[in-house]
């Protein structure tokens, strides 16, 4: 029998990022026979406990004023000793957060495990965890074999199911002695944004570096995103030359998202910029070159001048109503 | 203050992906006709260094795990104005898994001297499995911080900020540190000048074995942490209906009908 | 005069001039103050860097007689043609005339007599004395009613134009009132001083002209001295400087006109102190004429952007003048030709030159931005009538940004990244260097098992094979030269940029590697002949690998396409012959082939015999030819959409009412493609390479081809 432990941070709430790492975390631990546990890393609402309390065997809140605001130090040794008082455990799942990402590798060096990043499939079969995801900014899929346990992963929650509800479990607040941190984090700016993030969006309007510069952003592509009622993301190039702020970057190293459409608009599709959309429902570009590589992904496109399609485009679909 | 950057050698990420090949037996990229760059995100830990250096004085030194070809990215560091570099010469498994590199650094690293701040990039642009620095601080027992994009140092205490899914967040620590760095408008690699390209062939660039940082070979196999089983290209069919009209009203009218839809049933 | 027989046509010198004498006391400072003013000029040049440009006589004095004597650059312009040659030669025989005088009155001789007298000293300077007059009429009518933009307007320029005019009226007037006075019989073969003389006649006194004479005759002296001296320090300097310019010009083309760099003592790379520019380029300062010629064809210029070849020539030039003392101070260290960096030079001396302000200064005309819009298409250059090498100074300025300060446009150090890394200019390319020959089965040098089989090279170049545009040209080009049984092979994946945009974008470390190591993998495959589609690569090949080892005979694919139609290896079937194009075609001379390499018949040839198209020009061709905007890495960045030279260049092909644009070049398919789309309207234009209109031709049928063996 081996164990699940899903680390979430209570702040994040239940959120899809959570459900998706939960409902992982349960077919493997029904695959290798063992018990779901959940661990807040702070204080987490009622919602969020029933979410997890409706699907893990237990859960624990890890609830006291270091964690009530994330510090990398804290939380690190706050998630190495609730894990550690879990016995048995062969996986342990991060969901794929700034923290989380920050987390992983250093909490399975601390539990004597190993680690990965951004994994898109995990299974335990005979107790060989099997990690998948994206190699070589996307051009191609690699399989991992983990040598070591347990095994920390982040997974592209989102993309993933969520948990069947089942028996429900114990509940249990906790708190531990914690070294006093070197780092801490004094100050954050929470960039504004309307609407959803571009994570939970079901439509991103995205541009990129032919639109260029920050007009377009601000004038056409804004408006068309209003109409289409999206979420306006970007391509490296767009962000790298600080058009539009760096959290709107979308791909390999930005966010990855799957919405229902994704709308390209002088973006070329680099392998990059393709490995954090490519699983979009539906993608649809503008752009000038018809050998753009994005148009290789497409369920259509238009071979145009920006200029000359997003304020008419945005004209229609608003008297489409 | 003294800064070490860590850098990665990688197969060019911008090479077509026409070309890029794999090879089954050894679950690796085919190198073929492509070329071997540094890593971006370690560039941008450069210059995020050579900014720092220029602010408060001091030096930087680049350190690299790697093959003979890998001088080519301490050299180009170098050029970049990077004091000094040292280069680990790589022994068995030609991809070791992230525990086994941190190791080899933390041994260079604690062989080189001591540092105020070691940079490293998020990840690297092959595999980016991007493990390796909270390997290393583990190891180091070093603070550290992820997505980083700008470092101010003040007598000793930095300030790094860095950015997160919703904004930025600020942070402080009294050195030592670790921070890794992710890309942002200011931190854009430098473009050596050819003076200091020239320059860069004078510049101490050492070569140490394991053995001359207290390894072995068997201490960092490299696939005692992870191992690669499987790697392939995956194969995607989607058939792009480019929008057809008479005119360009008409064009975006067709397009508009097949937006629509999806709009209406998301709002 | 009574040593002269009677009846012999002559003169008196200096008649109805008392103490004429007086002006020899008069010339000998008049000829000091010029003299000194010329001298402080030749000081300054000395300041320069070293540069051999008094060797291979023959070539120059060919050149000083067509540039100089036959003012062959001049005349391009009909209206400046006419005045300005007038001017010159006139001075010049009006400076012949003096001269017999002198011979006659001081050295005794007595040639001013019989037929010589009066076919030259009289009836030809007469007549070269009034077109100085007219010329001057010209000139000023130029500079008081039409007022071209490209003229500087001053206040000298306008007291020159009226002194000459002056010197020469007065002069007319004292041959008038001699001729009348003394009744001269051979008044008539000086018809102008004739006119005046009659003129006179009827209305004053013989007295009255004896005494206006003389003063007339004294002030013309005086105006005359008085702009011999003072022409030094005038743009008139340009009388001396000019044809000296022309003298010392570069003999071997545009293509071959940067000059290499020192890596190992240069104590600067690049250029951005008045010393570091060789002595040459410091006398072109001096030798300009501000004529604005260059200005006026710059396509940056045309554009609207604020590069001034003209103008960065002047800001040197006054840079020069006004840093004087501090240029004399480095002449220890640079002075008569020995370089500063390896000589016993003065401490002082290197001070001095570091004390020199920097010529690339923002908001001048050698502001950065400017300095990074040329396009180095060397129209400049062959505008000037002087033989000024603008292009060079140019590039000299960007060595210094890009190589000492790595500062330039973000696209350019784009594609100098990828050349760096990647040995091609194009980041983000889809393809790869053999990807465009798919199917076609060429042999390649590297998997040959004698490669000394291959009696050609096909260079492909970077904007051949890895831009999606051309990769149809190079295709075309490889089926031709197979169908046509050429023996030739490519280089496949060792093939690598030969550092053309490296170089003109002022990276002249990273072009040298890049040539160096192309050069050892041609060398090492035995290579002799090479053909290229790519004008840049041609030039690299023809004008800059011997340098560095690399002796090859190069061809522009339009040149050697040529030659096997003419041969009879190519088009030479009936069916081919029937074949021919029905197209309006114009053809885009590409710099680097026409201007820079003086290639402008083989695609013409190609273009009116084998493909018999009918075939227009634009008034910009040839010589005169506008860039497409894609040279000197202007391709790699983004112009302003209101500034696009490409689109400049478009309208004015698509004047022409062709239904082809015909290029030989892969950057200027790309540019000129982009710029007709623009540009055209509803017309149906496209842009075709000479290899794609040939196999259009030819007929492209895969199959069917004959394949060589
Ligand atoms: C390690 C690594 C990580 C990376 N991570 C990311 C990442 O997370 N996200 C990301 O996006 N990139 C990432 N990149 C960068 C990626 O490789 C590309 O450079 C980038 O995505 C290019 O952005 P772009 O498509 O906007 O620009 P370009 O590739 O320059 O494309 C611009 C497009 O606009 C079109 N266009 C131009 N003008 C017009 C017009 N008027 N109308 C319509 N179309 C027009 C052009 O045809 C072209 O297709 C990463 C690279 C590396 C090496
Ligand atoms: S080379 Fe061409 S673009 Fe450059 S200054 Fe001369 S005319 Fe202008
Ligand atoms: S550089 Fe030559 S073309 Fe230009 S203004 Fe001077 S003389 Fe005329």
């Amino acid at each position: 029998m081996s164990n699940v432990i899903v680390v979430l941070f209570g702040n994040n709430g239940w959120d899809r990022s959570a459900e998706g790492a939960a409902g992982t975390g349960q077919r493997l631990a029904q695959s290798t026979g063992g018990n779901l546990n959940v661990v807040f890393l702070g204080d987490a609402s009622k919602e969020a406990r029933d979410g997890a309390a409706a699907c893990a065997a237990s859960v624990v809140v890890v609830n006291q004023p270091e964690l009530a605001e994330y510090q990398p130090e804290a939380a690190l040794e706050a998630a190495q000793k609730a894990c550690a008082e879990i016995s048995d455990t062969s996986v342990v799942l991060f969901g794929n957060d700034t923290y989380s990402q920050e987390l992983v590798p250093r909490l399975a060096h601390r539990l004597g495990g190993c680690s990965l990043a951004d994994v898109q499939g995990v299974t335990a079969d005979g107790g060989q965890v099997l990690a998948t995801r994206s190699a070589y900014g996307g051009k191609a899929m690699s399989t991992y074999s983990m040598k070591k346990t347990p095994v920390v992963l982040w997974v592209r929650a989102r993309a993933m199911d969520p948990a069947t509800p089942g028996a429900g479990g114990s509940l249990e607040e906790k708190a531990y002695e914690l070294a006093t941190p070197r780092l801490t984090i004094t100050s954050r700016d929470v960039l504004e944004s309307e609407g959803p993030s571009l994570e939970d969006a079901s439509i991103i309007v995205s541009g990129g570096r032919g639109l260029g510069g920050p007009e377009a952003f601000e004038n056409e592509l804004k408006g068309l995103a209003t109409a289409m009622h999206a979420v306006q993301g970007a391509s490296r190039a767009a962000c790298d030359a600080g058009w539009v702020p760096p959290n709107w970057q979308v791909g390999q190293t930005g966010k990855k998202v799957a919405p229902e459409l994704y709308l390209a608009i002088a973006i070329s599709g680099a392998s990059q910029h393709l490995l954090g959309m490519g699983d979009s429902k539906m993608i649809a570009a503008i752009n000038t070159d018809p050998d753009a590589p994005i148009f290789k992904h497409c369920s259509f496109g238009i071979v145009e001048d920006y200029k000359n399609v997003v304020a008419p485009l945005t004209e229609k679909l608003n008297s489409m109503g | 203050m003294k800064i070490l950057v860590c850098i990665k050698q990688i197969l060019d990420p911008d090479m077509p992906a026409r070309d890029f090949k794999v090879n089954a037996e050894t679950k690796e990229a085919e190198r073929g006709g492509a070329n071997l760059v540094t890593n971006i995100f370690c560039e941008n830990a450069l210059e995020t260094a050579l900014q720092i250096k220029e602010k408060t004085s001091g030096k930087v030194t680049a350190l690299s795990y790697g093959t003979d070809d890998t001088e080519d990215s301490l050299r180009k560091a170098l050029a970049m104005t990077v004091d000094e570099a040292a280069l680990i010469l790589r022994e068995g498994d030609s991809n070791p898994d992230a525990e086994a590199v941190a190791k080899v650094l933390a041994a260079a690293i604690t062989k080189l001297g001591e540092f105020d701040l070691i940079l490293m990039g998020r990840e690297s642009g092959d595999w980016g499995v991007g493990q390796t620095g909270g390997l290393l601080a583990e190891e180091l027992g070093l603070p550290s911080l992820a997505f980083v994009d700008s470092i101010e140092a003040n007598d000793g205490t930095l300030t790094m900020r860095r950015q997160t899914d919703s904004g930025t967040e600020t942070a402080t620590v009294t050195g030592p540190a670790l921070a890794l760095i992710t890309n942002n408008e200011f931190n854009v690699p430098r473009i050596p000048k050819t003076r200091d390209v020239m320059m860069s062939y004078r510049k101490p660039l050492e070569k140490f074995s394991l053995a001359d940082i207290g390894l072995s070979a068997e201490d960092v196999s490299g696939s005692s942490f992870y191992e690669v089983t499987d790697l392939s290209i995956p194969t995607k069919d989607v058939q792009c209906e480019f929008v057809e009209g008479d005119s360009i009203d008409e064009k975006i009218g067709v397009l508009a009908s097949k937006i629509q839809p999806v709009v209406a049933a998301n709002s | 005069m009574s040593s002269i027989p009677a009846g012999v046509p002559t003169r008196e010198i200096y008649w109805n001039v008392p103490f004429h004498d007086l002006l020899y006391v008069f010339l000998v400072p008049t000829l000091a103050i010029a003299a000194w003013g010329v001298y402080r000029r030749v000081r300054l040049w000395r300041a320069g860097q070293p540069i051999l440009r008094f060797d291979r006589l023959g070539e120059r004095l060919d050149l000083f007689v067509k540039d100089v004597l036959a003012q062959g650059r001049v005349v391009r312009s009909s209206y400046a043609a006419f005045f300005h040659t007038g001017l010159v030669i006139g001075f010049l025989v009006l400076f012949a005339a003096t001269t017999v005088v002198a011979i006659q009155a001081d050295l005794k001789i007595p040639i001013m007599q019989g037929p010589f007298y009066l076919f030259f000293q009289s009836l030809t300077v007469d007549l070269f004395g009034l077109y100085v007059l007219v010329g001057c009429a010209m000139a000023g009518y130029r500079r008081w009613k039409t007022k071209p933009a490209k003229l500087v307007y001053t206040d000298e320029a306008t007291r020159l134009v009226l002194l000459i005019g002056v010197i020469s009226l007065t002069g007319f007037l004292c041959e008038g009132w001699r001729i009348a006075v003394t009744d001269d019989p051979w008044g008539g073969w000086s018809p102008v001083g004739f006119v005046f003389a009659a003129a006179s006649d009827s209305m004053m006194s013989d007295s009255l002209m004896k005494t206006l004479h003389t003063g007339t005759w004294w002030f013309h002296m005086a105006l005359s001295f008085g702009f011999v001296a003072w022409a030094p320090y005038t743009k008139m300097l340009h009388v001396l400087t000019s044809p000296l310019n022309i003298f010392t010009a570069n003999l071997d083309g545009y293509g071959a006109s940067l000059k290499p760099l020192d890596f190992e003592k240069a104590e600067r790379l690049g250029v951005n102190a008045l010393t570091d520019f060789t002595w040459k380029d410091l006398l072109d300062l001096d030798a300009c004429t501000e004529c604005g010629r260059c200005t006026a064809v710059c396509p940056a210029n045309t554009v609207g952007k604020t590069l001034s070849p003209r103008d960065i020539i002047l800001d040197l030039r006054e840079l020069m003048h006004n840093n004087a003392p501090a240029l004399l101070t480095t002449l220890g260290a640079n002075g008569a030709g020995t370089k500063g960096a390896d000589s016993s030079a003065p401490a002082g001396a290197i001070d001095a030159a570091a004390t020199l302000p920097p010529v690339i200064r923002e908001g001048t005309p050698l502001d950065p931005e400017a300095l990074f819009s040329c396009t180095t298409c060397a129209a400049c250059m062959e505008a000037c009538p002087v033989h000024i090498e603008q292009l060079p100074k140019i590039i000299d300025a960007r060595r210094y940004l890009v190589m000492e300060e790595a500062e330039f446009p973000e696209g350019m150090m784009n594609a100098i990244t990828s050349l760096e890394s990647r040995q091609h200019p194009f980041p983000g390319t889809q393809f790869n260097r053999t990807d465009w020959a798919e199917g076609l089965g060429l042999d390649v040098l590297g998997d040959m098992e004698d490669p000394t089989e291959a009696e050609v090279v096909f260079w492909v170049g970077c904007g051949g094979a890895l831009v999606e545009r051309n990769r149809s040209t190079v295709r075309a080009t490889a089926k031709l030269l197979k169908r046509a049984g050429v023996k030739f092979a490519i280089l496949g994946r060792e093939e690598s940029c030969t550092g053309d945009p490296a170089r003109r974008i002022g990276n002249e470390f990273l072009y040298e590697m890049l040539a160096k190591g192309n050069v050892e993998t041609l060398n090492k495959y035995g290579t002799k002949q090479i053909v290229t589609s790519c004008p840049h690569c041609f030039n690299s090949f023809k004008n800059e690998y011997p340098q560095f080892g690399g002796d090859y005979q190069v061809h522009h694919h339009s040149q050697y396409l040529q030659e096997l139609v003419e041969d009879g290896r190519l088009l030479n079937g009936k069916d081919d012959v029937e074949k021919k194009l029905d197209r309006k075609v114009v053809y885009h001379d590409p710099c680097y082939l026409g201007r820079h390499n003086g290639e402008y018949k083989a695609p013409r040839a190609l273009l009116d015999g084998a493909l018999n198209t009918k075939r227009e020009e634009v008034a910009r061709s040839g010589r005169d030819s506008f860039c497409c905007g894609g040279g000197g890495g202007m391709m790699y960045i983004d112009e302003k959409p209101d500034q696009r030279v490409n689109q400049e260049r478009a309208s004015q092909l698509l004047e022409s009412g062709a239904d082809t644009v015909a290029v030989g070049c892969p950057f200027c398919a790309t540019m000129l493609e982009d710029g007709v789309n623009a540009r055209k309207g509803d017309r149906e234009v496209s842009v075709m390479d000479i290899a794609e209109l040939l196999l259009e031709a030819a007929g492209d049928d895969e199959a069917s081809a004959p394949v060589a063996e």
